[in-house]
């Protein structure tokens, strides 16, 4: 059990720290939040599961990329552990975003060779 | 750190539960009902304690704090298995405590700083090209280094004193005693402790004479009495002023046959044309000389020196500096080192049993291991858990060791042969409790690395199943325990062989023939001090008349005789002589050991006269000077030609102020004599001169008495003569020859009891462990042998069949402890004398012993076999 989710961290890690880091890009969110705006943004196509997902905020918060802590949510009457990006998180994220641009040009180029002509 | 931990696990607790709750929340805004919502909610969060655990796993300490747990649990089982504990720690002690007593020595002699500031920056100064000897150089050459100015901070000489007379203070006594200028302790960096030190007027030649004492001789003869100094003390029938008292275990770093107990202020001329060679030069380097800078400065005045003194010192002569450190390590030789690696041998056959130990417990550990791996422990997770519980051990074991080293520290040093222990106290310091700490948790790693891997790899279904306890892994764990037996075996031989080499040679040196004969003999030395009693030669020689005169009456004393040196006590001092009319020796000097005889000397020793005519109470101060010298001589200067008739000349090479008034004729030849050590395969150039035909001032001699009894219990009767002839006069080291020639060779007894003890335990444990594993393989087997003995086999042939397998385990041990002694034995060539490192008989022996021990060590567990009840062996099943 635990190596599958284990794998599946493995296998998404750096593109799940890039969409938790671009979910924190509007504000601070906490765990939940996080993971319903993924799930949003990406119109239902992505589901992270809590173990990818808690292990990964808690790895980006060692690396330094996010801090957390307990805040009062708007909505709600109590306090929840939100996230949010740090200057280095924001760094990183320019950073994640302008390789997986190369990256999506360059598959965009191989996938449609005719349209470069 | 347990509280941070607290809260962030309640934190996580929390997150996750939000988590739960805004999911259920949502579901339910979409039209869920409460106990649905919480139910779908729950189903697509999953598990939670896994979320947890793998989330907690991103926590930087989570390492830190599994290996808490790991302790806590190996320290439980460690607990819960007493005997297995113990046998552990006991092994590991014993190889941990004998390296850390070896350790002990290396690190006082090999690594400690000498105790002295900045010792780094102290060092002998000698000249390369001494024809003469060893480190010495002469008075003229200290005086001309001396002229060179700005590369030393102080440099100093300093000369063995031998002994003075101590008297006025209770009964007379010969105290060792160094000679050093007045720059020495400036050159140490150390000052008395109590007391002014020298003054400079005692440094000139005509001032007064002043003295240090040391601190042991200040509390036994003063009674520790602060008044004393400045006090006149006689000594050598001399006042002398007491200018200080040394601090407890001071000593010059450059040792004297006895420890020194009095240092005496040299009191050096501005000039001299002194040729003697007893000097050695200490000095202290100014910051910034180098010591090529050093000897490129001193070497100019040598080559000065050349002209005046040209058969003294030579004309390419050169200077060179070695640190005080350096140049007592390289006196201690390689034995240290050598027993450092037979301790840690031991070590290895220590760790090796330990793991065999965790071996055949992780075998009934199997369904543990198992049950844990199927709850989801990792392999890693499990090599980590057995690796904490062997790493527990191995500190616990260098502690013991510790414990071991300091119950057995007191037989060690009385082992450690006095010019190794010079020079700082061996002792458990701080280095050295790391030292075993260190050597703890390394033979925690390496006895349980291997167990650990072995026993993390379990086939879950093999072990789990009901039955059968060799499991998934009997076959590889027997592979893995037998290659550790074999090289506890093997290392054993390695260490059996050494000690048998060093016995060996330790025996064959006691049996060597030095061409006297030692029993029965009692010796002692007595010194005559410069005083109006003595202070003469003829009454020195009226003197030993008289008391040789007494002892000759005594019951049981058959000769009396008396020499300068004692053949195998000290080494003759080497005279430079001219060879007179002969052209081979024309105008080149030769130097061969001087001593002075009695008449009697030839007969106390039962050392035969070859040719020619003994020296006889006619060889007086007024007759002929004749000589006696030994074949050795003969042969190197006259060859086939008789010696008989030629002369020699003392001294002549030095020049007129050191020659005697005429040259010797040779009287005798005298058989061979070993002189200096028992390892001596060719015999020094002797000479014998008649005491009463010497020069100089009248000198101290050692008596040698050959008795018809037990040489010891003459010892009161002769205290006695000596004292009603001479009150003042001490009797010094009364000793029986054989104890002489015995001290002799205590270089070679200290490493010869330690390598035998040594191959002792490395014995016992491989006999340990080729008893446990055929142990464990009967344990093993029971079923198997069950059913043989059910089908018929005799108890003779299960006992065959259990004895085969250990013994053909010692045998490739064997063999490989051949293999490797072949190559490690090679390096006790120095230690070894009239034997080969490849001497087959001793290879031979010393594989049969290791056999017969493992033939031992398979018989218990062997004849347990072959009680084995067939009916009960089967029903086990």
């Amino acid at each position: 059990m635990k190596e599958r989710y284990k794998n599946r961290i493995e296998l998404l890690q750096g593109t799940l720290d890039f969409i938790i880091l671009q979910a924190l890009r509007w504000g601070p969110q906490h765990g939940y939040g996080i993971s319903t705006v993924i799930r949003t943004n990406s119109h239902e196509a992505f589901q992270v599961p809590t173990g990818s997902l808690y292990p990964a905020l808690h790895r980006l918060e060692r690396n330094g990329w996010v801090t957390s802590s307990w805040e009062m949510a708007k909505d709600k009457n109590r306090e929840f552990r939100f996230y949010r990006l740090t200057a280095t998180g924001k760094k990183q994220l320019a950073a994640e975003e302008s390789k997986w641009n190369q990256l999506v040009t360059a598959i965009a180029r191989m996938m449609r060779p005719a349209e470069e002509n | 750190m347990n509280d941070q931990r607290e809260k962030r696990e309640k934190e996580l607790e929390r997150e996750l539960r939000d988590h739960l709750e805004l999911d259920a929340e949502a579901k339910m805004d979409r039209g869920l009902g409460a106990e649905e919502a919480r139910y779908a909610a729950r189903r697509d969060f999953g598990n939670t304690t896994l979320v947890k655990e793998v989330t907690r796993e991103m926590w930087a300490w989570s390492f830190l704090e599994r290996f808490a747990q790991n302790v806590r649990y190996g320290l439980r089982v460690i607990r819960r298995n007493p005997g297995f504990t113990a046998v552990a720690i006991l092994t590991l002690a014993l190889g941990i405590g004998a390296n850390t007593a070896i350790f002990s020595v290396v690190n006082t002699i090999f690594l400690k700083p000498l105790p002295f500031p900045e010792s780094d920056r102290m060092f002998l100064v000698a000249r390369t090209n001494n024809r003469i000897g060893g480190t010495n150089i002469s008075l003229p050459i200290y005086l001309a280094w001396k002229e060179k100015q700005g590369l030393f901070d102080a440099l100093g000489m300093a000369r063995p004193g031998g002994t003075v007379t101590l008297s006025g203070r209770g009964d007379a006594e010969q105290i060792p005693a160094y000679v050093i200028s007045s720059e020495v302790l400036s050159v140490l960096g150390v000052g008395p402790a109590i007391g002014r030190g020298f003054q400079p007027d005692e440094a000139k030649v005509g001032g007064p004479s002043a003295v240090l004492i040391s601190d042991t001789l200040w509390r036994r003869k003063f009674s520790a009495d602060p008044n004393v100094i400045g006090q006149t003390i006689t000594l050598g029938g001399r006042p002398r002023i007491v200018e200080g008292v040394m601090a407890r275990g001071f000593e010059i770093p450059i040792p004297v046959e006895r420890e020194a107990q009095i240092w005496v202020l040299a009191q050096v001329p501005s000039t001299s044309q002194d040729p003697s060679n007893f000097t050695f030069c200490i000095g202290r380097l100014s910051h910034g000389v180098t010591t090529a800078q050093a000897e490129s400065v001193l070497t100019t005045p040598i080559a000065g020196l050349h002209d005046l003194f040209p058969k003294m010192i030579s004309a390419d002569e050169r200077v060179h500096l070695t640190t005080l450190r350096a140049f007592t390590t390289k006196r201690a030789g390689t034995a240290p080192l050598l027993l450092l690696g037979a301790a840690g041998f031991v070590l290895l056959i220590a760790c090796a049993n330990v793991a065999n130990l965790f071996l055949s417990r992780a075998t009934s550990r199997q369904r543990e291991i198992a049950v844990r791996t199927a709850m989801g422990a990792t392999r890693s997770q499990i090599i980590w858990q057995l690796l904490t519980e062997s790493l527990l051990l191995g500190p616990a074991g260098g502690l013991a060791g510790l414990f071991v080293c300091y119950l057995s520290f007191d037989f060690v040093l009385s082992l450690v042969p006095a010019d190794l222990a010079h020079f700082g106290d061996i002792s458990l310091d701080g280095r050295v409790l790391a030292f075993s700490l260190l050597l703890g948790i390394l033979t925690g790693v390496l006895s349980g690395l291997a167990p650990a891997l072995q026993s993390s790899t379990v086939d879950l279904n093999a072990a789990l199943k009901e039955g059968k306890a060799g499991g998934g892994f009997g076959r590889k764990r027997g592979r893995l325990s037998a290659a550790l037996v074999v090289s506890e075996v093997g290392l054993s031989l390695v260490l059996l062989v050494g000690a048998a080499l060093m016995f060996q040679t330790l025996a064959g040196l006691l049996r060597t023939k030095p061409g006297f004969d030692s029993h029965n003999m009692l010796t002692f030395a007595v010194g005559l001090p410069h005083n109006s009693v003595f202070g003469t030669k003829e009454k020195a020689i009226a003197f030993y008349d008289n008391f040789d005169a007494r002892l000759s009456a005594l019951p049981g004393v058959q000769q009396v005789s008396y020499t300068s040196v004692l053949p195998l006590d000290q080494q003759a001092p080497d005279t430079l002589l001219s060879v007179e009319g002969n052209s081979k020796f024309d105008g080149k000097s030769f130097d061969a050991g001087f001593r002075f005889i009695n008449p009697e000397y030839l007969h106390a020793f039962h050392i035969p006269l070859v040719r020619g005519r003994e020296i006889t109470n006619a060889d007086s101060t007024d007759s002929e000077p004749v000589v006696m010298i030994n074949q050795t001589m003969a042969r190197r200067i006259w060859g086939d030609d008789d010696p008989i008739g030629q002369h020699i000349w003392f001294g002549k090479p030095m020049g007129p102020a050191s020659m005697e008034p005429a040259p010797r004729r040779v009287v005798g030849i005298v058989s061979d004599v070993i002189e200096t050590a028992l390892e001596q395969t060719e015999a020094n150039s002797t000479m014998y001169v008649p005491y009463a035909q010497t020069h100089g001032p009248a000198d101290g001699a050692t008596f040698a008495i050959r008795t018809s009894q037990d040489p010891h219990t003459l010892t009161p009767a002769v205290r006695e003569i000596l004292h009603s002839l001479a009150p003042d006069l001490p009797l010094r080291a009364p000793k029986t020859m054989d104890e002489l020639v015995s001290e002799s060779v205590v270089g070679h007894r200290f490493p010869t009891i330690l390598i035998s003890l040594f191959g002792g335990i490395a014995l016992l444990i491989a006999a340990v462990g080729v008893y446990g594993v055929i142990s464990y393989s009967v344990a093993q087997r029971t079923h198997e042998i069950g059913i043989r003995v059910a089908l018929g086999a005799s108890r003779g042939r299960i006992l065959r069949m259990v004895l085969t397998r250990g013994l053909r385990l010692a045998a490739i041990g064997a063999i490989v402890g051949l293999i490797a002694s072949h190559w490690l034995t090679a390096l006790l060539r120095d230690q070894l004398f009239g034997i080969s490192p490849s001497d087959p008989a001793t290879l031979i022996g010393a594989t049969l012993v290791l056999m017969a021990v493992a033939f031992a060590a398979c018989w218990i567990p062997a004849r347990r076999a072959t009680r084995v009840d067939p009916l009960v062996a089967l029903r086990y099943e």
